[in-house]
């Protein structure tokens, strides 16, 4: 089986639209589930210094799969979640 | 190819949309067909006291429409497509950068103001300093793209102009000031992370075909006016008392001239309002019969925004209170300023 990690990032307390790109999160992962791909979610706190020291500058919410930010500042579709994350488990 | 034919398809719906929205904007100007509520208050007071919101939001609707659902239309839009890892990546540079960015690009990026606060943390860790990010802060609210539309289709483009100016300048004073105080300097050394970005992270932005964009811009702007209208049509509501019942004297006596911008530029702040609010009740409040009883005051009082409570503390967790409190006394100072020398030099204080 293989693991791939999600980081979900945005501010803490959440907004609405980070509960939303986390929604689509998880939605891909339960799908992925059957397809054999485990998904680590992890949310990450926007505002903490580990996640500026490593990202830098970021618009919330923002998305990273195996430590790569691939979507920032909007809402994905739980379909367009599913396929980079499968691109990443390749 | 199919796959390819129903995304070009799906895309020219959606532009087509947008073309008529700016269409039918464009078309109620050549028209000089007014997009502001035209009630007079003695209208007003002729219904039953039920009544005079339903009345007052009716006048609105039927001609503001247009002009909401351009606003909306265009923010989803230019959020959507403004290159967001550019910024990101280029306002952690340096100091002069950041200043730039941030009066640039910030009304554009932080129409949502959740958004806003983050990237203030981000700023300030990443290493352009507490100057930029509090110019960042302030920018933000005072002259968002959403805030400059209305103000213009609702009060007058004059004024949105030089709300731009005024804030302009106020932000980019207030990060100038703080970043040279002891304590802004504390804040900024506590803050700041040597050697930002590691190798192990990277950022590479995926972007999604165009028809997807352009329907995440709309659905963006449906966003907006979900967290918005419903404080816009409270504020309405307000609004068609004070229009109906606030006498002109007490507005001429109390709310104009010197004593009128400082009151205004101190209510303005505490009062506040969620965004856009303040530009319906400071149209309630001095513009009677499409005339504005004091321009100065009007923009002290759209001025006084930025320094509301709610965002304040949000900053201070971050920030020390000494950092809040200088932002909070210079973008007062600055409404109050800006508010005599337009006042003064438009002739109406």
């Amino acid at each position: 089986m293989k693991e791939v990690k999600v980081e979900v990032i945005g501010p803490d307390p959440p907004c609405s639209r980070c509960q939303a790109a986390k929604w689509a999160v998880e939605k891909a992962a339960e799908k992925l589930k059957q397809a054999g791909i485990m998904v680590n979610i992890e949310k990450a706190n926007i505002m903490s210094k580990e996640v500026v020291q490593k990202y830098g500058v970021l618009v919330s919410p923002a998305i990273a799969i195996n430590n790569t930010v691939k979507i920032m500042g909007r809402v994905p579709s739980p379909e367009e979640v599913e396929k980079l994350i499968m691109e990443a488990a390749k | 190819m199919e796959e390819k034919t129903k995304r070009a398809i799906r895309a020219g719906i959606i532009l087509a949309f947008v073309i008529v929205v700016i269409g039918l904007l464009i078309y109620s100007r050549i028209q000089a067909y007014s997009l502001a509520p035209t009630s007079t208050p003695i209208e007003l007071r002729g219904y039953p006291l039920w009544a005079i919101p339903l009345v007052y939001l009716y006048d609105y609707f039927s001609h503001g429409t247009i002009c909401l659902l351009f606003a909306f239309t265009v923010a989803g839009l230019i959020y959507e497509f403004v290159p967001k890892e550019a910024i990101t990546k280029y306002m952690g540079s340096s100091r002069a950068v950041g200043y730039a960015l941030a009066l640039g690009i910030a009304p554009f990026l932080t129409v949502c103001s959740c958004t806003m606060v983050p990237l203030f943390g981000g700023v300030l860790y990443a290493g352009a300093g507490i100057g930029p990010a509090i110019t960042f802060l302030l920018m933000a609210p005072a002259s968002n793209i959403l805030a400059i539309l209305l103000t213009g289709e609702l009060i007058s483009w004059e004024l949105a102009g030089v709300r731009i100016i005024a804030s302009v300048t106020v932000a980019l004073v207030a990060g100038i000031v703080i970043s040279k105080t002891p304590w802004g300097k504390a804040v900024e050394k506590e803050h700041k992370i040597n050697n930002a970005a590691s190798a192990t992270a990277k950022v590479e932005i995926v972007k999604p075909p165009l028809d997807e964009r352009l329907w995440a811009a709309l659905k963006f702007g449906g966003y907006l006016a979900k967290q918005i209208l419903p404080y816009f049509i409270l504020g309405l509501v307000v609004v068609s008392y004070l229009e109906a019942f606030l006498p002109e004297e007490i507005i001429k006596t109390y709310l104009t001239g010197v004593g009128g911008v400082l009151l205004a530029s101190v209510l303005g702040g505490p009062l506040y309002t969620p965004t856009l609010v303040e530009i319906v009740l400071g149209r309630g409040i001095w513009v009677r019969e499409g005339v504005i009883l004091s321009k100065g005051a009007l923009l002290s009082w759209l001025m006084g925004q930025p320094y509301d409570f709610a965002n304040a503390m949000a900053v201070s967790r971050i920030a020390k209170w000494k950092v809040v409190a200088t932002y909070v006394i210079i973008a007062w100072a600055g409404s109050v300023t800006f508010g005599l020398l337009y006042g003064f030099l438009s002739g109406s204080l």
